[in-house]
């Protein structure tokens, strides 16, 4: 082996690399923390204060003179407020506004302009939402909507209330944000220079020692690690103590400002006492309860919300290390270089194949790998901006979708199904695909047989005819035979009733339902095995058939020893082909019975489509994608071996 | 001997039976589709039949032939609904696919079959594996990559990007397949004359293989014209609609628009089934010889 550069150069270059990407991955992670938690602190204080405005308004009555002189009041104390508004949903009118805008002509009260009416849809928007967590008692669509307001700062509404129901909305609009703090670029280029010194030092002292080296550069890397993880624990807990305290000083102080409100409304006193405590809530108006009922911050649950912070530090910092690890491990190992070298000797190859490579990681194996990794989380539509960590569910999907035999139930009325279920969805799905490949098989090979017969007329014609199912994109004839079976137009119930029948509600049962769907998928299917069998059929000798009768074999005979035997070579990968097309064929169950009746006419792959993009379940549906692959991955392999063995025969 | 062999044979009458009772089968919902769209009317029913219907009325419902000759679903359908834009939609999606993923699949193929480097194997492999990826499997994590991540929603360049890179792996094996038969002694005498690699791939091979190019770009195009699921998932915006989502759009809703559909349909498939049936030696062989490999 030749002596090639220094092992502790290589070292040194992978620890300045990974110490680069480490400490640069760790300020990029940790002044977008800080410039979120500079967000949510404006946010937290703004919802302080709308849910003030909103109590002063309700304390007011939501409307009147007085209103408008206590949101004035309100509003006009507070030097972060650019505009506090209140619109009633009745009469759809603005009752009071501090927006500059709102003067002179368009002073409050006034009813709503047309280009006002995202206003007016808001409050609906509002008011729909209270209602439906109040009826599902759950906490799932937002009461309060925070947005960035077009100056820079937030704008916010919430819903005004009166006697339980939701009347109108109170709106607000904040001065702009304050900037998020600079990311602190100085210490952590300090950071990498004198961890790349000691490290410089101590690979001077242990030689050209390959694990040696490895070991020190590791250890000093996570040196680095820890000690930048502390300083982001610490800019981070500053900062969530900093939040803390401008929400406690907000609760006060906004308390203060709403009393003091009050007091153009009712000056003797006598309304309901407002409820401070409860103005520091999450978008759903649920109290988060950090902040006591004497405006102090609860110590107890403030350093609980600080530990579990502090997890989720160690775990990005800690996923940050693995990455500058595995960087510094590729360089100092040398693999770094040696795929230098196979890139450059190949360049010309690489370059011709990587677009291709490319799109196919980002466009297939990654989203396939992310769809593996869905599959053992319970992501859903409400959940997309959580991180993975926090839905994961391990097996739970695989063990709720396989170990679910519930299949059916007895009642009084006979047996009922669940059609949601896995194996009802499989039994329809291997119903479905065997009904559709024999009988393409079989109705294909009867047309060849004919068509291959020796000197038949207008044999073009009919071939032409015949294929043209197959060049028909498949929707087309899912919509024309969808169209066909409607129950009360529909040509096929003309028919029926032609010859005296009743027509048929074909949708309304599974049976006949599956039925409507396999007649569909038999038509556009014959032509493929028609042309594959006519194709093979053409291709045996006639010279064969010529012995055969010489030798006295019968028609019967002759097709069982000759043309089968013959047909085999093409049929065979045709019909694996055609088994794993139908078992996949999405559109014809999709268009033609979308699953009704209730689910029942579902096959596997449309029933993963609707439990990801109707019901938005992405990780029950990701781990159902992986039943369907694997399922077709051992069709794949069992086929494998039955078509090897039976070549030998 | 002829009479001997005459009597082996079926007679051809019964035949031409069984073969025209296939063809009324075969050929009726195209018709009726011709008859919906040359009707004038929305109307899934071919003629208006009488409470109390005779079986003559019932067939007279039933025979694919307009009660009245109207080509108004097709003027309509053009002026009064989006259905021209759809077209389009789907024509600049299916051209820049066929462009891209030719593109890509040629070059790729090119290398596949001339160079050896580490990672061919793998490569090629995992090509196959690939067509076995269950399509909802990567419809959702595609969706979020796609219209949360990259922003590509309702956009020509998502479906565009979609389509060309999962018509990659069937592209490059049947190219890969072909470019294998081209002699190499072509190429190493260019290479003598001093022509570089560029020039050889692109004025010797590709001539060479434009068959296999053609059946490649048919391929792709036919993918991306008749795609509906992932359109539909995709483009939520009406007029970013491609045909078929826009097709679907007509009958899936409420309001049943038969006519519309039944024109729109005609107009859709005609240039796709005429492009089939003109090349569907090339397609089939295309396909069984992949069959064959995978």
């Amino acid at each position: 082996m030749s002596p090639g550069p220094s092992r502790r150069r290589r070292f040194a270059a992978g620890m300045v690399a990974a110490l680069i990407l480490g400490a640069a991955l760790s300020q990029w992670m940790l002044a977008r923390a800080r410039a979120q938690e500079n967000r949510f602190r404006a946010s937290r204080v703004a919802v302080v204060t709308v849910s003030a405005l909103a109590e002063v308004a309700e304390r007011a009555g939501g409307t009147g003179d007085g209103l408008r002189r206590a949101v004035a009041a309100f509003a006009g104390g507070d030097s972060s407020l650019v505009a506090a508004r209140v619109m009633v949903l009745d009469g759809v009118s603005l009752e009071a506004s501090t927006a500059p805008e709102d003067r002179g002509e368009k002073a409050a009260p006034r009813r709503l302009t047309q280009d006002e009416k995202p206003i007016y849809d808001q409050a609906q928007r509002l008011r729909a939402a209270v209602e439906t967590n109040h009826q599902e008692g759950a906490a799932r669509k937002p009461e309060i909507e925070v947005a960035s307001s077009a100056s820079g700062g937030l704008s916010l509404a919430a819903p005004l209330e009166k006697d339980g129901s939701v009347v109108g909305l109170v709106a607000l609009e904040t001065t702009p944000l304050p900037a998020a703090p600079h990311p602190d670029w100085l210490f952590s280029g300090l950071a990498v220079v004198v961890a790349a010194a000691v490290f410089w030092l101590m690979a001077l002292a242990t030689g050209e020692r390959r694990t040696m080296l490895a070991l020190v550069a590791c250890l000093v890397l996570v040196a680095v690690m820890v000690v930048l993880g502390r300083q982001a624990f610490t800019a981070v807990s500053g900062d969530r103590r900093a939040t803390e305290s401008a929400v406690a000083s907000a609760v006060t102080a906004e308390e203060g400002r709403a009393a003091k409100a009050l007091q153009e409304v009712a000056p003797g006193g006598g309304l309901k006492p407002l409820q401070p405590a409860s103005w520091d809530a999450d978008l759903f108006r649920r109290p988060l309860g950090v902040i006591g009922a004497d405006g102090k911050v609860d110590q107890a649950k403030f350093e609980q919300g600080l530990a579990a912070g502090a997890s989720s530090t160690a775990r990005v910092i800690g996923a940050i290390a693995v990455v500058a690890l595995a960087l510094l491990l590729f360089v100092g190992l040398g693999a770094a270089s040696r795929l230098g070298a196979t890139i450059s000797k190949h360049h010309q190859a690489y370059t011709y194949t990587f677009p291709a490579i490319f799109g196919m990681l980002l466009l297939v194996f990654l989203p396939f790998l992310y769809g593996v990794v869905l599959a053992f989380t319970d992501s859903s539509i409400y959940t997309t901006q959580a991180p993975l960590s926090q839905v994961w569910v391990g097996l739970k999907n695989f063990v709720d979708i396989l170990g679910d035999f519930h299949i059916a139930k007895s009642t009084a009325a006979g047996l009922v199904w669940n059609y949601q279920n896995l194996y009802w969805t499989l039994g329809v799905t291997i119903v479905w695909t065997v009904t559709n490949v024999a009988y393409g098989v079989g109705m294909g090979l009867f047309l060849a047989l004919i068509l291959n017969t020796k000197g038949l007329v207008f044999r073009p014609i009919y071939r032409v005819i015949f294929v043209m199912p197959w060049a028909m994109p498949n929707y087309i004839t899912a919509l024309i035979w969808k169209g066909m079976f409607h129950q009360q137009f529909g040509v096929i119930n003309q028919i029926i009733q032609m010859f005296g029948g009743t027509p048929v509600a074909w949708f309304e049962r599974p049976a006949t339902s599956l039925f409507a769907c396999i007649a569909t998928n038999a038509w556009l299917s014959v032509p493929f095995m028609m042309v594959i069998c006519l194709g093979a059929l053409q291709s045996i000798s006639a010279d064969l058939y010529e012995a055969a009768r010489v030798d006295g074999a019968t028609r019967w005979q002759q097709f069982r020893s000759i043309t089968l035997p013959s047909l085999k070579p093409a049929l065979v990968p045709a019909v694996i082909l055609s088994v794993i097309w139908t078992f996949n064929m999405f559109n014809i169950i999709y268009i033609v019975s979308g699953g009704d009746p209730e689910h029942s006419t579902e096959i596997m792959i449309t029933q993963a489509y609707k439990f990801a993009f109707e019901q938005y379940r992405y990780g029950y549906a990701a781990a159902y994608s992986m039943v369907i692959f694997a399922i077709l991955l051992a069709y794949g392999v069992w086929q494998n071996k039955v078509t090897k063995a039976t070549e030998g025969i | 001997m002829s009479t001997s062999r005459r009597s082996q044979e079926f007679p051809h009458l019964p035949l031409h039976l069984i073969l025209l009772v296939y063809v009324v089968v075969t050929l009726y919902p195209l018709l009726w589709v011709f008859t919906i769209g040359f009707s004038g009317q929305q109307n899934l029913m071919i003629v208006d039949i009488p409470a109390n219907a005779t079986f003559l009325d019932r067939l007279r419902a039933i025979m694919p032939w307009p009660a009245h000759l109207s080509v108004s679903n097709f003027t309509s359908v053009f002026t009064e609904q989006p259905f021209a834009r759809w077209l389009l939609n789907s024509a600049v999606i299916a051209i820049a696919t066929t462009v891209l993923g030719v593109f890509l699949a040629c070059t790729s193929a090119y290398a596949f079959s001339r160079f050896r480097f580490p990672g061919r194997r793998v490569g090629l492999m995992s090509f196959l594996v690939s067509q076995m990826f269950p399509g909802t499997l990567m419809m959702i994590p595609l969706y979020i990559i796609i219209v949360q991540v990259l922003g590509l929603g309702s956009t020509y360049l998502g479906l565009i990007l979609v389509y060309s890179i999962t018509a990659i792996p069937f592209c490059v094996w049947m190219l890969k397949g072909y470019f294998d038969t081209i002699p190499r002694e072509l190429e190493e005498s260019a290479l003598m004359d001093g022509a570089s690699a560029a020039v050889i791939f692109y004025r010797i091979v590709l001539p060479l293989a434009k068959p296999a190019v053609a059946v490649t770009a048919l391929f792709s195009f036919m993918t991306a014209w008749n795609e509906y699921i992932q359109a539909a998932t995709f483009m939520d915006k009406i007029n970013m609609y491609t045909a078929p989502v826009g097709l679907k759009f007509f009958v899936g809703g409420f309001e049943q628009q038969w006519g519309y559909f039944a024109a729109g349909a005609i107009v859709t498939s005609i240039p796709i089934v005429a492009l089939f049936l003109f090349l569907q030696k090339y397609l089939i062989s295309g396909l069984t010889a992949g069959a064959v490999k995978g």
